[in-house]
This record gives structure tokens, sequence and C-alpha cells, in this order.
């Protein structure tokens, strides 16, 4: 096979495209790909964009995408979509709202199922985005499934996360997810073109502090007529010279390798002591044990890791 | 550790100007029910959109869907820019209104299967996992 990782590091997207599927697919030679990517990445801009389905949010990366351009930059999107849970399979549609970039040799997205990990993210997500941060993308869009717990994930791995609402129609009491509130550095009104939008952006003006010596900002869009888009692209802009100003930047790498870490760890584990591999039948041993009452849950899983396999496969 | 079979992904495109994709979709859906990831480009597409989509989304095979009757053109251009960006493997398959006449001249161009409206959905499935399983 050719050398992928010195054809994505030339900036070849076909070896982008390649090596995002192994590290989806989950297979052995992504490891080892991953390991050489990844000094050469953290220059990226990563941006996750979190909202109910349908607010907007293919729609206003769409346009960010092509203001970015504008500028000068380069994009990377990786866009999540669920795998339905009956058969394994999945629509992916992000790409029919960035239709606009078409050939752009500076854009490349990649749209991804989740594959069953929960947190509105796939596990490869981030691992996809180093891939497009080693290849030159200097701005890296994430958007998340908009459902269920995509917040806390996104919070930890993206630099700036924006978070999209849009106004509710008729007489009703808009309320925030929770948490919310904690984890946007930048929200989003889009859909102002249907109006009602001053109730809500009121709404989180009251609600919105600052943290850390930054205010989030709130910014009206409307993606399909490209209203508020070169505003957005400000902000976003600026929160990445805050970040890097103020060392959150590194702060932020810091906790996202804490909880990189321990994933990985806590995955590395479980395959270790899966069925089949070295520490399986140890695993048994232990587990008959504790059903017979001759040792307890907890002194199990301590002999567990304390145990070390022969043959490590770093996966 | 069971074995967890590597996906096949799939991108359904609609290549030419004609404006609907009621055929698409069910494809797109009945493939996903057969467990493979099918990445929609929507209508409009021109060939060097879904060439370029096709490599950055790393699919097993592209399925283009025409009523408007510019297959001739659009579907034997999508083979060749696929071979010009070196990504030859990637299977293509044709669909929507097509006149049984062309089908022999589009094979030859490099599709590798035509389904007429009326194709049992299972067939055409069968056709994809088995082009995904070839990759
Ligand atoms: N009126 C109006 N419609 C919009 C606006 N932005 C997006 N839409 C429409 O809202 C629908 C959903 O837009 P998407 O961009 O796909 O939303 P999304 O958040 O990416 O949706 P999911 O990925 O399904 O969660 C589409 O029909 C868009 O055309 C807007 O500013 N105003
Ligand atoms: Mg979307």
């Amino acid at each position: 096979m050719r050398d992928l990782v010195a054809a994505l590091l030339q900036g070849d997207k076909r070896a982008a495209g390649k090596l995002i599927s192994l590290i989806e697919d989950d297979e052995p030679e992504a490891v080892d790909a991953l390991q050489r990517i990844y000094p050469h990445t953290g220059r990226a801009h990563v941006v996750g964009f979190t909202g109910p389905p349908g607010v907007g949010k293919s729609s206003l990366i769409n346009r960010l995408v092509r203001t970015f351009r504008a500028r000068g930059k380069t994009i990377g999107v990786v866009a999540v979509d669920p795998t339905s849970p009956y058969t394994g399979g999945a629509v992916l549609g992000d790409r029919i709202r960035m239709a606009d970039t078409g050939i752009d040799p500076g854009v490349f997205i990649r749209s991804m199922a989740t594959r069953g990990h929960a947190g509105g993210l796939a596990l490869a997500t981030f691992d996809a985005v180093r891939v497009l941060d080693a290849m030159g993308s200097q701005v890296v869009f994430v958007e998340t499934v908009g459902a269920g717990q995509s917040e806390v994930e996104i919070a930890t791995r993206a630099h700036t996360v924006v978070v999209v609402e849009m106004p509710l129609t008729g007489d009703v009491v808009q309320t925030m997810k929770a948490g919310i509130l904690e984890i946007g550095d930048v929200y989003v009104v889009n859909k102002v073109d249907l109006g009602n939008a001053d109730v809500l952006v009121a709404n989180l003006k009251f609600q919105l502090a600052a943290r850390e010596g930054w205010t989030p900002p709130i910014v009206r869009t409307a993606a399909l007529e490209g209203q508020g888009i070169e505003e957005l692209a400000d902000v976003l802009e600026r929160h990445a010279i805050f970040l890097e100003r103020s060392g959150f930047r590194h702060g932020r790498e810091v906790a996202r390798a804490r909880q990189e870490i321990l994933e990985t760890a806590q995955r590395l584990l479980v395959r270790g002591v899966s069925e089949g591999s070295p520490t399986g039948p140890l695993f048994d041993r232990l587990a008959n044990a504790v059903a017979d009452r001759e040792t307890d849950p907890h002194a199990a899983a301590r002999k567990l890791l304390e145990s070390h396999p022969k043959k490590k496969r770093p996966r | 550790m069971v074995p967890i079979p590597r996906k096949i992904r799939v991108l359904i495109a609609k290549p030419g100007l004609d404006g609907h994709d009621r055929g698409a979709k069910v494809v797109a859906r009945a493939l996903r029910d057969a467990g493979m990831e099918v990445i929609y480009t929507g209508l409009r597409q021109m060939p060097e959109d879904i060439v370029e989509a096709a490599i950055q989304e790393d699919v097993d095979a592209i399925g283009l869907s025409s009523l408007s009757g510019a297959h001739m053109t659009l579907f034997p251009e999508v083979v060749r820019l696929l071979k010009k960006r070196g990504s030859g493997e990637i299977v293509v398959v044709g669909g929507g209104i097509i006149p049984a006449d062309d089908i022999p001249k589009l094979k030859r161009a490099g599709i590798k299967a035509v389904f007429g409206p009326g194709t049992p959905l299972g067939e055409i499935v069968s056709f994809f996992k088995k082009a995904g399983k070839g990759a």
C-alpha cells in the first residue's frame, strides 16, 4: 500500500479520505498512522457546532466555509449524523447543505455516522479532525448530532463551541437544555428571518455570564440569506485569538488530552479483558471467584488491572 | 472479540438538472436499512462535485440517478474523472429512466450496472453489498 501518511502530509485528499476510513473501521494500521500524524497536528482551530436537529448547523457551516475561504483559510469539516441502532446503517445528509463548496481545493468535508457511540459524535470524530489538521486545514468545523448529550463531549474536544438555537414561534416559553448555557463560547440565534428572535436573544443575554474573561457573544444569523455570517466569522476569529493570548488554548488541550488518555485506557482495558485475549481466562476465573464469594468485585478489579497481558496490542 | 465487518459506504448523487429525487431517496433508505452508510448529496450535482465528494467520503460505490436523459454524458464523465484522480476502483452504477439501448453503451463506458424503474430493491441492495466487499 502507498504510504498514506506521507501523502496526507503533502495535502493529498484521497489519502485523507482513506485514513479516516481506516480509523473509523478501527483497522490495525490506524493506530500506527495516528501516531505518525500526531506530531503534525495542533495547528487547526477546531470549532464545534451543537444545537437541536434542523436548527441550521450545516447551513451555517456552509456559509462559514465560504467566508473563511474568502479570508484565505483552508477548511475541514466533519459532520456527524446518527447510525440507526436497528440496522447499523445511516443516511448522512449534512453534505446536501454544503454543496456550495463543491470542488474548492481548500475544502475537505467528511460525513460520519455515530456507529453506536453516545454523545452526538463518533468515536473517530476527533481522530478525523487530526487527519484534516495534519493535511493543513486551518479551521476545522465539527457538526454534532443535535440531540442527547452532544454538548458534553464537544465541549471538551473543540477549542470553540458554538451553540445554535432558533426562535420558536407562538406563545411558548423557550427553555434551554440543561448545561447548554455553560458550554457555549459563542451563541448563534439562527433563522432570524422567521422573526421572534428578540425574546430568545434577550433571554440568552440575561442568562449568559462572563467566564474566565470571555463573555459569550450572541450572534443573530439567517444562514440561508447569509445574514450575520461575517459577524459570526469575526467572533470565531476573536475567540481563537482570545484562547491563544490567555493561555486557555493550552489549558483546553491539556483537558482534552486528560480525557482522551482516560477514555483510551478504558477502551484498552475493556478490550484486554474481552474474550479471546490473554487476560480473558483470568477475567473468567475472577468472575467465578466473585460469584463463589472467594473474593469481592473490588479486589477482583484490582487484580485485573495489575495483570499485564504478555503480548499487548497497542489498540 | 467478534470482528466488526468493515462498513460499506455509498454515495448517492443526482447529476443533471431534473428536479426530483424520490427514487434516489428510496434507494438510499434501502441501503441504510441493509446496514450501509449512505452519503446523500442532493440534487443538481456536477460530475466534478460528485467525484470530489466520493474521494473525500472514501466510498466503495457511487449510485447515480438520472431522469433527464443526460445520463449518456454525465455517467461516463464520472467514471472518467474517477480514473483521472486515481480512484478508478470506486464502483459506479446508474439508475433512473434509461433507454434499453443505452445500457450496453454505459457498461462499455465503465458503469458497472444500470437499474431501471421497477428493479427490485433487493437486487440493488445485494449489488452494492457485493461492490462493497470487493473493494
Ligand atoms: N428560514 C430559514 N431556514 C433555515 C435557516 N437556516 C437553515 N434553514 C433551513 O432549516 C433546515 C435545516 O437546516 P440544516 O442546516 O440542515 O440544519 P441542521 O442543524 O444541520 O440539521 P441536522 O443536521 O439535521 O441536525 C433546512 O431546510 C434549511 O434550509 C435560516 O436561517 N432561515
Ligand atoms: Mg446538519
